[in-house]
């Protein structure tokens, strides 16, 4: 049979982003693949050098669509980091409940996708309203609802408004209540099951090899996650589990994914409960003027796709000198991706594609 | 754990210097050949994580940095049990088994080449492809250092510090006139 | 719609088809594009104006760009637009593709979307509400109604001077011209 070459995306259904791949197949298997990013790069590590340290709040979360949240939360650690700066007790906990919130309406997001993707349109539909909810509940705490800047060097920008404990746990209620019809609709479908098993499997090696993180990694069945293993923010006082799962495939990945969203949602609740009484910011001087000292810092978290980094250097001025992200999606998208859609057939790349939860930003930046 | 791996470090490697700024960040300044023989030391001693590859611009000095990020999967397992099991007890080398390596080295700004870490570490290769781009470092034995982002061409690699964005920017984009005015 | 509408639809019913089915292309084309699914799915539900996303640039006639346009994208982005069959409306979502917004210095967003492709609308905002769709959407119909959405033949009258622009920012494109029309100097 002859090759031919194939370009999917970036104008393409089972594409969410701007990305594209170039195929070689042979019939309809595909021989090779080549990730094609680009078509969102900005350049934002070096806009962020021309920008002072505060310039570059807005600047980051656009890093990421899907859940611009842990982008703030690792830029301001990261200036933490190199400027000494405390950070009180309850600050912590609003952070880690805020992205908690986040992690759920990003996974709500992805549930989102796939769900369109394999077909299910009712569980789309839910999943979107849901996410929704999520995001009222960010657009009261900071008045954005894609993008919020909320947390800020030395603590957060403002405490929880009144009663606004309640409707967390409202929503959350909400969306939990709503798990049994979840389950019933998408998770325990066979449709579901027999659509995505064996899609995209990857093995425990392999995925170690190229650098998988996150629910990738954990649907090979290892236990990693870096909120438990360098923990920040206030994980660290509350009790909860990794979920992984064997397998490794497409199947394992969504269903790690909904067992973290209820664990998120179960965390969100120990840790208002836990939550102390106290400031919710530091003051601290006038961010206009900051100077940062020389130096240079990586942080880490854990996004909701897996382990983000940054890695900044600080020559003692009123820019950065050097940012460099690690974005979970950079080697999903580019190595993994490349990897499990070789002998893949074409109808399985956007099931693929979506089930590794590449975000086309993230890859570019 | 941490004490341990920098005296395994000093004694097998001449000419590194090492600093541990953190419980568990360790920092090595090493030379050029010696990159990939530290990686791999790394890699059999459980760090098998190759979390980034970083480069930064250091005009006055005339050098690239490049920084290789290395973290573990492996260790972290049994440091996360102990964590919840017994909150108040986590010892250092506990909390260190979650730790990072950064591993600098430099290279000369005016013939910026280095060798490629894939034998190492096969992710590294995005990385590589993307520093080749941006700053113009050339990775030898690289199997494809084609463009990755860029679609157009730059005359200086756009994340050196000498490429001046704004000045780019008015050059280049604001050259480019609006249809309406053209017709007048 | 009302009554008096229905006279309306007798007397055009092209504009009125056109008005009340304005299908989006899908194509994400920058951050915006994270408010288009709660715009099509249960809560904004963007049916209720006529609008839904398809797949294929032939049966679409509304193109949104959702923000910033990257050098890369910007070729995608012509390429679409040619595709689509007439009458096509684009609008601009964002404040990146009306002037670069916060990417204002970098060096591989298009800072200007109208220098290469017509538009006939923008959304201001950074990111724009659901709402502002809403408000984008109904103002078209207004656009339509009184014929000013007509960027589409502004496209075809002045091909020549787009298509240079387009080169400059692109370089030689690898297709054919679209139109003869509208050559650089007449
Ligand atoms: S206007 Fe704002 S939200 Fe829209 S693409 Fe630009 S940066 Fe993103």
């Amino acid at each position: 049979m002859r090759e031919l070459e194939l370009y999917f995306g970036p104008q393409h259904l089972g594409m969410v982003g701007n990305f594209s791949i170039t195929l070689k197949v042979e019939g309809d298997r595909i021989i090779e693949a080549a990730a094609n990013p680009g078509y969102l790069h900005r350049g934002f590590e070096k806009l962020m050098e021309l920008r002072t340290w505060i310039q570059n709040f807005p600047l980051v979360c656009r890093i990421n669509v899907v859940e611009p949240d842990p982008m703030e939360m690792i830029y301001a650690m990261a200036v933490e980091k190199l400027a000494n700066l405390e950070v009180p007790e309850r600050a912590h906990y609003i952070r880690s409940i805020y992205l908690e919130l986040s992690r759920v309406s990003s996974h709500l997001f992805g549930l989102w996708a796939y769900s369109n993707m394999l077909g299910f349109d009712t569980v789309a539909q839910w999943a979107m309203y849901h996410r929704d909810l999520v995001l009222d509940l960010f657009e009261e705490l900071t008045g954005g609802r894609v993008y919020h800047i909320y947390i800020w060097p030395g603590g957060v920008r403002r405490d929880f408004p009144d009663g606004f404990k309640d409707r967390i746990v409202n929503t959350l209620h909400t969306i939990g209540g709503c798990v049994p019809d979840y389950d019933a609709a998408f998770f325990n479908n066979r449709l579901f099951y027999e659509r995505s098993k064996g899609i995209g499997q990857i093995s425990q090696e392999d995925a170690k090899r190229l650098g998988g993180v996150g629910q990738v990694l954990r649907a090979t069945g290892v236990k990693h996650d870096i909120r438990k293993a360098e923990s920040y923010a206030a994980y660290n006082s509350i009790d909860w589990d990794i979920h992984t799962r064997e397998d490794g495939d497409a199947y394992s990945r969504i269903w790690v994914i909904r067992n973290e969203m209820i664990e998120s949602v179960h965390m969100i609740f120990k840790l208002l409960d836990a939550m102390p009484e106290g400031d919710a910011y530091k003051k601290v001087q006038n961010p206009f003027k900051w100077k940062i000292p020389k130096g240079e810092a990586y942080v880490k978290i854990e996004s909701s796709r897996g382990e983000l980094g940054l890695y900044m250097v600080s020559n003692g001025g009123d820019k950065p000198y050097r940012v460099n992200f690690r974005t979970p999606s950079y080697t999903h998208g580019l190595t993994i991706l490349e990897k499990m859609l070789r002998n893949a057939s074409i109808a399985d790349v956007g099931n693929i594609m979506i089930s590794l939860y590449v975000v086309a930003p993230e890859i570019d930046r | 754990m941490i004490s341990a791996l920098k005296n395994d470090l000093e004694s097998i490697f001449k000419d590194i210097q090492i600093s541990a700024p953190e419980d568990d960040r360790l920092i090595i300044n090493a030379q050029k050949d010696a990159v990939l023989t530290i990686l791999k030391f790394f890699k059999d001693k459980g760090y098998d994580h190759l979390a980034m590859i970083s480069c930064t611009d250091w005009i006055e000095e005339d050098e690239f940095e490049l920084i290789y990020i290395v973290g573990s999967y492996s260790v972290y397992a049994p440091a996360a049990e102990d964590i919840t099991s017994d909150k108040s007890g986590v010892s250092k080398e506990a909390a260190f088994n979650g730790g990072n390596i950064l591993l600098k080295t430099r290279i000369s700004r005016k013939d910026p080449r280095f060798i490629t870490a894939i034998p190492v570490f096969e992710n590294s290769e995005p990385y590589e492809r993307e520093i080749h781009e941006l700053f113009g470092v050339d990775f030898k034995g690289h199997p494809r250092l084609t463009p990755l982002f860029l679609e157009r061409e730059y005359k200086i690699p756009p994340f050196r510090k000498d490429f001046d964005t704004r000045r780019y920017v008015k050059d280049f984009f604001d050259q480019i006139p609006f249809v309406e005015n053209k017709e007048k | 719609m009302d009554r008096n509408d229905i006279k309306k639809w007798f007397k055009s019913p092209d504009k009125m088809g056109d008005k009340y089915s304005l299908w989006a292309i899908y194509f994400c084309t920058g951050c915006g594009i994270i408010e288009i699914p709660p715009v099509i799915t249960a809560r904004w539900d963007a049916e209720r104006f006529g609008v839904i996303p398809v797949a294929t640039p032939r049966q679409s006639n509304l193109f949104l760009i959702t923000g910033y346009v990257s050098v890369k994208t910007l070729r995608a982005i012509i390429r679409t637009y040619e595709q689509m069959p007439e009458p096509k409306y684009t609008v601009g979502f964002g404040s990146c593709p009306i002037n670069g917004g916060m990417y204002w210095d970098s060096y591989n967003t298009i800072k200007h979307l109208d220098k290469y492709i017509p538009i006939d609308g923008w959304i201001a905002g950074c990111m724009p509400r659901p709402e502002a769709i809403f408000v984008a959407v109904t103002h078209l119909w207004t656009l339509i109604d009184q014929g000013k959405a007509k960027a589409y033949v502004k496209y075809r009258e002045k091909y020549g001077l787009y298509r240079k622009n387009q080169e400059m920012a692109l370089g030689k494109l690898d297709w054919p011209p679209l139109y003869t029309t509208g050559g650089g100097n007449d």
